[in-house]
């Protein structure tokens, strides 16, 4: 059976990695598309900040909330869904604010909200949006009953973040370092770290020269109201950590025929199988298919200019086949035992649901 | 003449895939060729700029490739402690403090650090003068990352501004703020490619990055351009075994064109990159795209 028909059939988590520009959304949504065709209720949620889906599935904007694909799109395209097939982008200040008003307590919840470095945190903190990610991903998968959720990632510095998010966060919670900052500020009730109270002011007082004192100190009054928050985080980081290398969820590893995209493509599969997380395919797209014997003889019989005009073309074709086939014979040879499946370039754009139609072929075999 | 040619940072953007890293090294070779002493800059990635250019890897010291070119791939923790060593001036006090587990583990919380130091170093490079007064670097390229993250990345001095109490580091991102938003000083290119989403996704970036981080676009590059060749006349003599191959080219022409005329909104000069067919990303390629940018880089009309 083709691996990636068979991931989808036997997973309900998958999530799309890989590097910028290789067509990763495109084929989130394709395996989304699909499912629902063939009757399996689908999710696909995008983090990307670029708003690439949309445009992807032929609608106007994407947001928060879960979007059915309108039946109007699907008549378009000629296509009967056998279940309904769903679409979001995760706006990162929406879900982290959602976040603090359900789990913080009330006490607690504005002087959260109202922070300065909550709020630089839940919109612009770089590696915050993959923590986000992650409980989303978790809140899906517990709160909701779709029988497939594709998850798209962020290009591969940050889906590598990603992957560690939940790590971090335990990581974070576990570390003895915050226990001591904050166990006698949270035993006397006031906001205050250990830093600024103990011998350490040396210390203090030499970061101060570079984020001044006050800083500290609302940093300090933000971890504080955060701390009652951390039993929770634990929690579901943990069990983030137990839903990704669950065997219900699979990788889709994407990349491009250009040699970087690959690099980076071995790269990522090797930390992914390092982390023991199931890689279930890995998609190379747009690759340049060789040219047939059959049209370089029927250039050969044109005549002058065409012939010309012609041959170039062929032998532009020619070159970006032969470079893109080098490039899968060493990605081959870098990732044994995955399966690799090779979608070929299309002519124009994939920028509706027909044509993510058409793109299913190539990856469904 | 393009502003460009006078601006002395230039910050290099686009989707991912777009060949933006390209682009910074062909900036950067033909800025050192017109006599600029250039350094081009990577952020905290696998370093790709100076292969391209066919020169060992630098990392994170600012090493020389050839006459009037540098590079660099900036990574936090090395610029954190430059930035650190600037300040504090003795390398005891920085390893007393910095070394110390329990401020590494607070610095990670204070917001953008590691993004704030990284542009800082930069930034603090385009400053940074020479014993005779001139300065170190006539021209800095940074190959930022892609669209989304060189938002988040370009905006961390006024997210620390508005964060930030007052005190060093808010007086420091204050500086960075005003030159990057000083059009005389900064330009942003970016990069797109002739395919229906690279382009959506570039004139949103031009947008954002206009209206949200109040930066100046000096000029879109669209790479991979490809021209029209067959004329209808040929069309029509073609057999059937080829005819497609015409009908493919023209239609990818087309999408060439369009590319262009929708690009044209960016009120910016617009430079076609022809796509080339090297068998490999090397020199070989850089030096050619170095050509079709020139007139970006010309400071009189030829």
């Amino acid at each position: 059976m083709n691996p990636i028909a068979d991931a989808v059939k036997t997973h309900d988590v998958l999530i799309t990695v890989g590097s910028g520009g290789v067509g990763k959304t495109t084929v989130a949504a394709t395996l989304a598309l699909r499912a629902a065709i063939e009757g399996k209720g689908s999710l696909v949620c995008t983090i990307d900040p670029a708003k690439r889906l949309a445009n992807a599935l032929g609608l106007e904007a994407l947001g928060n909330a879960e979007t059915p694909i309108p039946v109007s799109a699907y008549e378009k395209a000629g296509l009967k869904p056998g279940a309904t097939m769903r679409a979001m982008m995760l706006d990162m200040k929406r879900s982290w604010d959602e976040l603090i008003e359900r789990r913080a307590p009330a006490d607690k919840r504005d002087k959260i909200l109202n922070n300065r470095f909550y709020q630089a945190m839940s919109s612009a903190l770089a590696g915050s949006q993959e923590y986000i990610a992650m409980e989303k991903l978790w809140e899906l998968r517990t709160q909701r009953d779709y029988p497939l959720i594709v998850l798209d990632t962020p290009p591969t510095a940050h889906a590598l973040d990603f992957l560690d998010a939940p790590n971090r966060i335990l990581d974070f919670l576990d570390n003895e370092a915050a226990k001591w900052l904050l166990t006698p500020a949270l035993a006397a009730g006031k906001v205050g770290l250990k830093l600024f109270s103990f011998g350490s002011s040396y210390v203090a007082k030499t970061i101060s020269r570079f984020t001044g004192a006050e800083t500290l100190q609302e940093l300090a009054g933000f971890m504080l109201a955060v701390s009652g928050l951390n039993e929770g985080f634990r929690e579901r980081a943990t069990e983030t950590r137990a839903l990704l290398a669950a065997k219900t969820t699979g990788f889709v590893l994407v990349t491009g025929p250009m040699p970087d995209r690959m690099d980076e493509a071995v790269f990522f599969h090797t930390l992914l199988r390092q982390n023991h997380l199931e890689v279930a395919a890995l998609v190379v797209n747009r690759v340049h298919q060789p040219v047939p014997a059959s049209q370089w003889a029927a250039a050969a019989r044109l005549p002058d200019p065409v012939r010309r005009k012609m041959e170039q073309t062929l032998e532009e074709s020619e070159a970006l086949a032969a470079a893109d086939a080098r490039g899968i014979e060493k990605l081959r040879e870098q990732c044994p035992g995955t399966p690799l499946i090779i979608v070929p370039r299309f002519e124009g754009d994939v920028h509706d649901l027909k044509a993510l139609w058409e793109t299913s072929k190539f990856l469904f075999g | 003449m393009s502003a460009l040619a006078h601006q002395r940072l230039l910050i290099v953007t686009g989707k991912g895939g777009v060949g933006k890293t390209t682009l910074s090294a062909a900036l950067a070779l033909g800025s050192a060729r017109r006599g600029l002493k250039t350094l081009v800059c990577e952020i905290n990635t696998k370093e790709r700029v100076t292969t391209l250019l066919g020169r060992p890897e630098v990392g994170a010291e600012i090493g020389s490739l050839e006459e009037n070119l540098w590079a660099v791939n900036v990574r936090p923790a090395e610029a954190m402690r430059e930035y650190a060593l600037m300040t504090l001036k003795f390398e005891s006090i920085y390893n007393a403090v910095f070394g110390n587990r329990l401020v590494g583990y607070f610095l990670r919380f204070i917001p953008s650090l590691a993004e704030i130091t990284m542009l800082g170093k930069i930034l603090y490079h385009l400053r940074e003068k020479r014993p005779d007064g001139s300065n170190r670097f006539d021209r800095i390229i940074i190959d930022a990352p892609a669209t989304g993250h060189a938002i988040t990345f370009l905006s961390v001095p006024q997210v620390v501004i508005d964060t930030v109490p007052p005190g060093p580091l808010a007086n420091d991102a204050t500086w960075m703020r005003d030159l990057l938003v000083d059009p005389k000083v900064t330009g942003t290119v970016l990069v797109s490619l002739p395919e229906e989403l690279p382009v959506n996704e570039t004139l949103e970036l031009h947008d954002a990055l206009t209206q949200r981080v109040k930066l100046a676009t000096t000029a879109a590059v669209l790479n991979g351009f490809i021209a029209p060749r067959f004329t209808a006349a040929d069309r029509a003599t073609l057999p059937p075994e080829v005819a497609d191959v015409a009908r493919v080219h023209e239609l990818r022409a087309q999408l060439s064109a369009d590319a262009e005329a929708r690009l044209s909104k960016i009120p910016a000069p617009l430079v076609k990159v022809p796509r080339l067919y090297t068998p490999a990303f090397s020199r070989q390629a850089i030096e050619a795209v170095e050509k079709a940018i020139a007139p970006l880089l010309d400071r009189s009309a030829p």
